[in-house]
């Protein structure tokens, strides 16, 4: 009987508390680390078509076209497929893909959820945080010295 | 001050003649006094029904988020109230999916017999501010026999829906209820002891008189007080009774679904709902009535019916408060608690209480001394 | 090694496998040595014996994996065989078949965990086990045409099964007067079976008589889809889509361990430490979910344990997002190291781990004021759901399920990885046997987890800078040795997870076999429940607590 009533104690205790760990999503915006994955977002200015990100892709979530010349004509990629695992961006030597802290995307259809490189490249970032900084400690090993200011837009 | 005045309550008038005296309707005999009793019984379900129907499920749900540190409905209107017009809507405009091999007849019947049962519980309770039915001699008995229809419609709901979860839900709740109706009863009994009466009024206005006066407080006679043991006993029987937790075993959604309701969608799903919330009102209105002093309560006796909402409001608010806090005892342990524990204590209870009254009427000037 | 004292003295001065080599005798026909384990290549019809010798003679108690593989010239079952007293002592029992005549002996009479083991194999490999009391398909449905694992397995063909070749799952109720029992599905839509498991069950009135799990409905055959991924890269997201609730580091250690025993890759030390605090840290939440979800199932809905549970692990999950970047989908762990260094400021991580350390305590009394203490809890839960430890060990079962029936096994400190063994920590035993147990020693885990977590932030916070190396340097395209075997496995959340791996000279393995401790798990189901009541059913199914993602890969 002591244990019936130190559990109803608990329970009333956070009852009366008034602490709620709801986050009211649209009014409030759930803060994500500086690291969080979300949709990508694409740089064709930077790209050297190497096609790296489409080979490391675990489930061929890029498709990449080019002409003969080796000159990049699409960037497709599907954020709905996509399993966020960041290996694309880890494997970009110029940095020319990224992944957003922007978790906000819908589709109506599957087919929606299919990007090309202009609305890549429109993704907009998520609360002003450039993932590139937050992640830049780590990524001397692939790019080295980046040449200038990126620019996404 | 407590218990307003001394006036017992069946000097008052019950709400069909107030109603046939006010309209006029009591003039016209014997017809008259039907349609009068019809606006009164309409006034008085659909006051119940608002409290159940209306606010039940959205107070519910603010409460269980209160115990489980979320917001809970907040969207849609102030205090996210206007929810229940959204829910009425999404209920009512949902397919209504009878299985098919459902027995019709019992299928159908089912979710009125459940709702209907409680509803005419609520007859015979006396709310106070004069909102009180009926008051026949047989009063507790009779709310006690109308309640327990509900577990033949429980029954019914299990076995026509031709759906093997529902068998279980069906046969545990009236493994459940059997179990538990009787030590519910003879619980019952024993305030019957005191009060010498199975009329509704009249134990209300047993309830009335002074018990003890604690630093200048008059404390009531009410018999949660008297007979706390009892008042205990009675709350968990009625928590079996009306299958709430730790009792909710009917139902065990991880267990077998939802029961005997698993087949139930759209309106029937809304009547056995409701039936549900109304068996919980109504099991609170039993124990506001014969513990908790009915309608009795500091102020006018015009605010008895505040007052009595909010006794029932403290037990719903009980059954949600247990339901955050208890693990669902198992079907077999709830019947050896049922059988073993239940009714032998209610016996003993009863013995008890019969001796002491016993007692106390033999030396009457004596106990008045004592309890002053 | 109850044999040891009969063993004369030049026998004993033999090493271990050679010991072994002379119990087995002339029945092997040769060694086929794996990375791990020594290797004993049998005839088809010698299994049971082999295996009776090992288990009776030599104390390997638990066939920890079987795996399957087809070659060009054979098919080829393994028993991976380990001790519970000592999981570093490993042997691996080979039986090649022809490919004409894929038939083998089944070990079913020797561990009851091949029962299952061997069902898998015959599903989706296509080996014949002689004698094997069930020999159903047990991931695939029953009408699937071919073995996907196998070689002259078409991908590309679909799948057409009639209409009429399915058997009717709503068939017509059936009564007789001899029986009095019901058959009741419990599942594959049930609010209580966590996931999409169908278990069968047969009633004699509230009592189940006969608990038949059905599972697969979560089948993706991740095995090929390891297969088909590189190694250095391509495969690392997908462990974490095994134990899908946020044990996902856990799963990638499993991965990496096999992988960089394989390769022969070197951890720095560094790394090391990080991997041990990640994967505590979601040893916690995923035993915070098991704790909330165990409660659910008692309780009876998404009442206070369930959310406080949830809300707990959400600081935990918080964490883990601040350094893997994901809360549920990692792909952190990289071979040779971690992704990642600890966030900058480095500080303010180390703070919000404090906090949650600090506030753990308090949170674990108020669980035990919740449930362990209370009343009712305890009525439905001690003894309950009792496994035998001779019964769990017999089935495989690892993890808390097993340490819940007092076999004190955990491969953190068995079969040390990581930086494990310099760490201060208990292994948490309870004999109960019971749902209660099991529960007990998931939330001493949680503890111990937090102990562990506690040391590595303080290592982490002293750690000179100039040695904060978080990967070895490991080639870009790796491609271990050919024909190079290996089966290692870590204590993941629910017991433990092995990987056999085989590599054929490429970039991607050849054979990529899961070892899934939920499966083995779930398979002691019907030697806890049958005589029991359906509560207890349910509550023992939520106190195995299986991820129907690691069931059925």
């Amino acid at each position: 009987m002591i244990g019936l009533l130190k559990s109803m104690a608990v329970t009333m205790k956070h009852a009366l508390d008034g602490n709620k760990f709801t986050v009211q999503y649209p009014e409030e915006t759930p803060d994500v680390s500086p690291r969080f994955r979300g949709v990508h977002k694409f740089s064709q200015e930077r790209c050297i078509w190497c096609r790296q990100c489409e080979n490391v892709c675990p489930n061929d979530t890029i498709q990449i076209v080019t002409d003969d010349q080796r000159n990049g004509e699409q960037y497709n990629l599907h954020i709905g497929q996509c399993i966020y695992c960041r290996l694309c961006e880890e494997v970009c030597p110029v940095d020319a893909i990224l992944l957003t802290q922007n978790f906000e995307f819908t589709g109506d259809t599957k087919h929606d959820l299919v990007y090309n490189k202009e609305q890549l490249m429109s993704v907009p970032w998520y609360k002003d945080i450039d993932p590139l900084e937050s992640r830049e400690p780590d990524r001397g090993g692939w790019i080295g010295e980046g040449d200038g200011e990126v620019d996404y837009q | 001050m407590i218990g307003g005045s001394k006036t017992p309550l069946q000097d008052t008038i019950l709400l069909p003649e107030r109603i046939g005296d006010l309209t006029g309707l009591g003039e016209f005999g014997m017809a008259g006094e039907l349609i009068a009793m019809f606006i009164a019984a309409f006034i008085v379900g659909n006051l119940m029904l608002a409290m159940t129907g209306v606010a039940g499920p959205w107070a519910k749900r603010k409460i269980t988020a209160a115990f489980t540190d979320r917001y809970a409905v907040n969207r849609v209107g102030p205090f996210g109230l206007l929810i229940i017009v959204a829910d009425s809507v999404r209920l009512l405009g949902k397919e209504l999916i009878i299985p098919e091999n459902a027995d019709r007849p019992a299928y159908d019947l089912a979710p009125i017999v459940v709702a209907g049962s409680a509803m005419l519980g609520f007859a015979v309770i006396p709310m106070g501010s004069g909102i009180h039915l009926a008051d026949p001699e047989v009063g507790l008995a009779y709310v006690f026999a109308v309640a327990g229809i509900a577990s033949v419609g429980l029954v019914m709901a299990g076995y026509s829906s031709a759906n093997k979860y529902s068998m279980i839900g069906g046969l545990r709740a009236v493994a459940q209820n059997v179990a538990y109706e009787i030590p519910l009863v003879v619980t019952g009994m024993s305030v019957v002891i005191f009060a010498g009466t199975l009329q509704m009024s009249e134990i209300v206005a047993a309830q009335a008189e002074t018990l003890i006066t604690v630093g200048g407080l008059d404390i009531p006679m009410w018999y949660a007080f008297v007979n706390p043991f009892a008042f205990v006993l009675f709350l968990a029987a009625n928590f079996a009774e009306i299958g709430r937790n730790p009792f909710d075993i009917p139902e065990a959604p991880t267990e077998i679904v939802a029961g005997y309701q698993t087949e139930y969608s759209s309106v029937y799903f809304v009547l056995i709902y409701l039936g549900e919330f109304l068996h919980i009102f109504l099991g609170g209105a039993i124990i506001a009535t014969i513990f908790l002093g009915g309608p009795a309560g500091p102020g006018p006796a015009e605010l008895g019916i505040v007052w009595f909402l909010v006794k029932i409001w403290a037990v719903f608010l009980l059954t949600q408060w247990l339901r955050s806090a208890l693990p669902r005892v198992r079907i077999d342990q709830l019947i050896e608690i049922g059988w073993k524990g239940m009714l032998v204590l209610a016996f003993a209870n009863l013995v008890l209480t019969a001796i002491i009254v016993g007692l106390l009427e033999t030396d009457l000037a004596l106990s008045m001394v004592i309890f002053a | 090694m109850s044999t040891e004292p009969e063993l004369d003295a030049d026998v004993a001065e033999m090493s271990f496998e050679d010991r072994l080599e002379a119990l087995v005798g002339t029945r092997v026909l040769e060694r086929d040595d794996h990375k791990n384990a020594p290797g004993f290549v049998i005839r088809p019809d010698d299994v049971q014996d082999v295996l009776f010798d090992l288990r009776d003679e030599a104390g390997f108690d638990h066939l920890s994996c079987v795996t399957a593989q087809q070659y060009d010239d054979r098919y080829e079952s393994i028993y991976h065989l380990k001790q519970y007293d000592d999981p570093t002592r490993e042997v691996s029992v080979v039986v090649p078949t022809s490919t004409d005549n894929p038939v083998s002996q089944t070990a079913e009479p020797v561990f009851r965990s091949a029962d299952w083991a061997e069902r898998e194999n015959f599903d989706l490999v296509g080996i014949d086990y002689e004698g094997h009391p069930d020999p159903r398909r047990i991931l695939l449905p029953e009408t699937w045409q071919g073995h996907p694992l196998s070689q002259d397995y078409n991908q590309e063909k679909p799948q057409v099964v009639t209409l009429s070749e399915h058997a009717n799952p709503l068939q017509a109720d059936h009564k007789d007067t001899e029986t009095d029992t019901m058959f009741l599905n419990i599942g594959p839509h049930h609010p209580a079976t966590h996931g999409v498991l169908h278990v069968k069950t047969v009633l004699d009135g509230e009592t189940v008589v006969d608990v038949d799990p059905d599972i697969g409905y979560l089948h993706r055959c991740e095995e090929q889809m390891c297969e088909q991924g590189t190694y250095r890269h391509q495969i690392m997201p997908y462990p974490d889509r095994w134990d899908y609730v946020s044990a996902g580091l856990l799963n990638e250690w499993a991965y990496a361990r096999a992988v960089e025993d394989l390769a022969d890759i070197e951890v720095p030390e560094y790394a090391q430490v990080i991997r041990t605090m990640g994967a505590e840290l979601c040893r916690i939440a995923a035993h915070m979910l098991a704790l909330g979800t165990f409660a659910l199932d008692v309780f009876g809905d998404f009442t206070a344990v369930f959310q406080y549970a949830f809300r707990d692990r959400e600081v935990v999950q918080d964490i883990l997002e601040d350094l893997t970047g994901q809360r549920l989908m990692f792909n952190y762990f990289r071979l040779g190291g971690v992704a990642w260094d600890l966030p900058e400021p480095r500080e303010e991580f180390f703070e919000k781990t404090r906090d949650f350390l600090d506030d753990l305590p308090h949170k674990v009394s108020e669980y035990e004021d919740l449930i362990v203490t209370n009343e009712i809890f305890q009525i439905r839960c001690v003894d309950t759901g009792i496994l035998e430890p001779e019964v769990a060990k017999s089935y495989g079962a690892t993890g808390p399920t097993a340490r819940g029936s007092g076999i004190d096994m955990d491969l953190r400190r068995d079969d040390p990885y990581g930086y494990y063994e310099n760490l201060d920590w208990d292994v948490i035993t309870e004999d109960g046997m019971d749902n209660y147990s099991r529960v007990l020693v998931r939330m001493g885990e949680v503890e111990e987890s937090a102990k562990i977590i506690e040391q590595c932030v303080d290592l982490l916070e002293d750690w000179p800078e100039d040695d904060r190396e978080i990967q070895s340097n490991v080639p870009r395209t790796l491609k271990p040795e050919a024909d190079t075997e290996t089966y290692r496995a870590v204590e993941a959340a629910k017991g433990e997870l092995g990987i056999y791996l085989r590599s054929d000279g490429t970039d991607k393995p050849g054979r990529f076999k899961i070892r899934s401790p939920c499966f083995h798990n779930l398979s002691t189901l019907a030697e806890m429940t049958e005589g029991e009541y359906i509560p207890d059913l349910i509550a023992s199914l939520g106190s195995l607590d299986i991820v129907l993602g690691e069931v059925d890969r």
